[in-house]
């Protein structure tokens, strides 16, 4: 019982989501979910941000590991709170949570963005390493991407030109620049296409399991 | 005698436009206020209204044939719409160039008129009135009976392969790397008593490709369970982390383990990208683990996590969608399921063969694709070289079993 | 004390902290970690209450003078997610998550088909004739026919890569990788970037090295 009611939500509401697109009066359900789904997410952040304070409170309590940055968190995650609930340095209360001149506004750029920029920016570095490893591979299929990597990189600097601008206008497709735009808009976009169209196919099938209830370990077992 | 110039062109203008263009137009539906003596504009022609098919009742769209005056000696367009009543309202104004309105402001089943009018500087030249047209209800969007029945073609193979499967009928299914390697790589994990990673992507529940992570976490939440191993799982989504718990209890409550499950497994992080991104990098530096998962939907930080797991000898293997992604993935971890593949690893563990039937379903979907790709191509080629009357009959319906808009 | 440079100040420590992880876990990190996780959680928690329960709930359930009464629906899943506070009638909480499951499989099952299958295989149908683009366009063709094809064959589950039919997915296989190569090799100029824009914080907003 504690199980069928759900397998029968997700398969009636899966059910009539599908014929939806087919009939115009309901074509406007799927929107509605978005709404439904981002105040389901709220509420569910109740469990998820409960679960975020529990697990560095116990950490403190327990003086367990790295206990002194959890209370870092605790204190970060509770005046960010703070702010946004009361708005803090917002002129009008109708005005967005992230304003100019607001708190969140202010931690936003000088927190948020840096450490966010920072995180993505340590791709440099991790983009090189990935570059190695794929060069001491031996294998047929790493030389392929690799070469591939190699033409589109030097196809975007000035040095593809350098190296290969002689070659003759008759055979200019050779020349690094051409080559790398003809990779682009040729192997490349046959490889996307046959990614994408798998997907679609693979997605139908995964939708179909779930709708029919014969993959359903995500919503736990009768027992409890 | 000025007054009596203006008043003598006004008369002229209002009379040469209704000898010109009208006949039954209501009175006052256009603006003329501006009337100065100069040349009205030459109005739109062939102005249409038609119901918006297919819809709910909710547009009429209006279209027409701009002025020979466009673009030089206009300011723009007023579409005014003439209820039943014979009240107009001016319902927009549009830019020179313009030849189209959708009119969504519409009651359904309710008559309606339209005027055009063009916008000089001598003031408004209106177009005839439309036919009365109304809004209609549609009960089924027929543009997409195509997709209807395609998705009926695709869906009915899988289903059909199901229930083959079901009454015992063998299939077979390739050995998927990735997919194989799993359960070694928890054995690895439980023998070096290290815990193994499990990270479902960035996104959260209305993702498909965080449906496929939590089934196939389903999955290998089940060996982990047999193998009395320790799971990690970082999140970044409160209904991933609530999702999570429920499906690594099941496998544990499967397991005959109900002791063995404990809600800490699964950790919510936070929403933001980096920030998750960062707690995961700690979390694999310090808690060393054996086993890397990735399966999901993943952004830049494919790469990052993937080369820390690199730097910490884990076993990695990785699944997702995003080509973008895909190739960062190949490059750094030991195995990875690419696109199709993702969708179809809970299936494949499962090894349940009503599941592994809808696989085989999948594959007919593909036939179906590279034969419609493979005749259209004949059909456009041998139409485009010879003029070939039957082929481009062909390509013509399999470009209509194929559009999508 | 001028809070824009204390701003900038804290953005520079936290721009440090996180870079010196590529040296190896440190304290500076986990200070920045720590600060990073407390303060994004709260931020996007309160962005998705104001957004999601002022901006639509109430909003659209509650101060429109036409109030749409169906976003109670949202709500009311909402509140059964709290369900799991409790041992008891924790299993409540599955049914919200039933309805998002069902909802996302039945929503993006025809959407994926439609976008990603369908319209790639129409994108796919072209002339293998010179229709007055040149014969290098019809030779491109081909190799794009070749190529979708072959991966598609790449992709089959329910028959043994053997054969011609084993030949086809190896081409195909590759024809993936050049893809793969493609992005790889794209992505390396814009990571590099990256670096390039937070250096140039570093030196020229904070240090003012860079004039």
């Amino acid at each position: 019982m504690k199980r069928l009611i759900p397998v029968l939500i997700t398969s009636i509401v899966g059910t009539v989501l599908v014929f939806s697109v087919f009939f115009p009066m309901a074509e406007t359900w799927g929107e509605d979910f978005s709404l439904f789904f981002d105040i389901i997410a709220v509420f569910a952040f109740f469990l998820g941000g409960g679960n975020l304070v529990r697990v560095h409170l116990i950490k403190v309590l327990n003086k367990k590991g790295d206990w002194k940055f959890s209370i870092v968190t605790l204190i970060a995650f509770a005046i960010t709170l703070t702010a946004g609930l009361f708005k803090f340095g917002s002129v009008d209360i109708a005005a967005s949570v992230t304003a100019e001149g607001t708190w969140m506004q202010t931690i936003f750029n000088n927190i948020i963005a840096p450490l966010s920029s920072t995180m993505y920016a340590l791709l440099a570095f991790f983009v090189a390493s990935a570059s190695y490893r794929a060069f001491r591979a031996k294998n047929r299929e790493a030389t392929i991407l690799l070469i591939a990597a190699f033409i589109i990189l030097l196809g975007r600097t000035p040095l593809g030109m350098f190296m290969t601008g002689w070659i003759p206008e008759w055979f200019s497709i050779a020349q690094i620049p051409n080559l790398a735009v003809w990779i682009m808009n040729g192997p490349n976009l046959a490889g996307q296409r046959a990614i994408l169209i798998g997907v679609g196919l693979g997605v139908v099938a995964m939708s179909l399991r779930l709708i029919l209830g014969m993959d359903r370990t995500y919503l736990g077992s009768d027992h409890d | 005698m000025t007054k009596q110039a203006i008043l003598a062109g006004v008369i002229l203008v209002v009379l040469l436009s209704a000898g010109a263009f009208g006949q039954d137009r209501p009175e006052a539906v256009v603006d003329s206020s501006n009337l100065t003596g100069a040349i009205l504009p030459a109005p739109v022609t062939n102005i249409e209204a038609k119901n918006h098919k297919y819809d709910d009742g909710e547009r009429i769209d209006l279209f027409w044939e701009k002025s020979v005056d466009d673009p030089d000696n206009i300011f723009g367009y007023k579409v005014y719409r003439i209820d039943k009543d014979g009240a107009s309202e001016l319902v927009r104004e549009l830019l020179p160039g313009t030849t189209e309105y959708f009119d969504e402001e519409v009651e359904n089943d309710v008559p309606y008129q339209y005027i055009v009018a063009v916008v000089g500087e001598a003031g408004e030249a209106p177009s005839e009135m439309t036919p009365e047209v109304m809004a209609a209800w549609e009960f089924f969007n027929f543009s997409k009976l195509n997709i209807l029945i395609l998705g009926f073609i695709v869906c009915g193979s899988v289903l059909f392969f199901i229930s083959s499967a079901k009454s015992g009928k063998k299939l077979f299914i390739r050995k998927i790397g990735g997919l194989e390697a799993l359960e070694e790589a928890v054995g690895r994990a439980t023998e070096m008593g290290r815990p193994i990673l499990f990270i479902p992507g960035i996104l959260d529940l209305d993702d498909v490709q965080t449906l496929a992570a939590i089934t196939i976490l389903g999955k290998v939440s089940r060996v982990i369970a047999d193998y009395d191993s320790k799971i990690l799982m970082p999140v970044s989504r409160s209904l991933v982390m609530t999702s999570a718990r429920e499906t690594i209890k099941e496998s544990y409550m499967s397991a005959g383990r109900p002791d063995g499950y404990n809600d800490n497994m699964v950790q919510y992080i936070t929403d933001e990208q980096f920030g998750y991104v960062a707690a995961v990098n700690g979390i694999m530096v310090r808690e060393k683990p054996a086993t890397c998962l990735y399966l999901g939907a993943f952004f830049a930080e494919s790469l990052i996590l993937a080369e820390t797991g690199n730097s910490i000898g884990a076993i990695q293997i990785a699944g997702t969608a995003r080509p973008g992604q895909l190739p960062f993935f190949v490059a750094a971890c030991d195995y990875t399921l690419i696109g199709e593949e993702l969708f179809a690893a809970s299936a494949y563990l499962s090894g349940d063969p009503k599941q592994l039937g809808s696989l085989k379903g999948q594959d007919i979907g593909k036939i179906v694709a590279m034969s419609a790709i493979i005749l259209g191509t004949l059909a456009m080629t041998f139409a485009s070289a010879w003029e070939l009357g039957f082929m481009q009959s062909l390509l013509d319906i399999l470009n209509s079993i194929f559009v999508t808009n | 004390m001028d809070w824009q440079i204390f701003g900038v100040w804290l953005a520079a420590f936290m721009t440090l902290g996180i870079i010196s992880f590529l040296y190896k876990d440190n304290v500076f990190y986990k200070a920045a970690e720590a600060i990073f996780i407390g303060i994004s959680a709260g931020y996007w928690f309160i962005v998705f209450f104001w957004d999601s329960m002022v901006g639509k709930f109430y909003v659209q359930a509650i101060e429109s003078p036409e109030p749409e009464h169906h976003v109670w629906v949202g709500l009311i899943l909402g509140i059964l997610m709290l369900a799991r506070l409790s041992n008891k009638v924790g299993w409540i909480a599955r049914w919200p998550l039933a309805f998002v499951v069902g909802a996302t499989a039945g929503l993006y099952m025809m959407m994926f088909f439609v976008s990603n299958a369908m319209v790639q295989v129409q994108s796919t149908i072209m002339p293998l004739w010179e229709t007055g683009d040149g014969w290098f366009t019809v030779f491109n063709n081909i190799v794009i026919i070749i190529g979708v094809t072959c991966g598609l064959v790449y992709f089959f589950f329910s028959k043994k890569h053997e054969g011609a039919f084993g030949v086809a997915a190896k081409i195909g296989i590759w024809f993936l990788m050049v893809t793969f190569g493609a992005s790889f090799g794209y992505t390396v100029m814009s990571r590099m970037s990256l670096m390039l824009g937070r250096l140039d914080f570093l030196f020229g907003t904070w240090l003012e090295m860079i004039p």
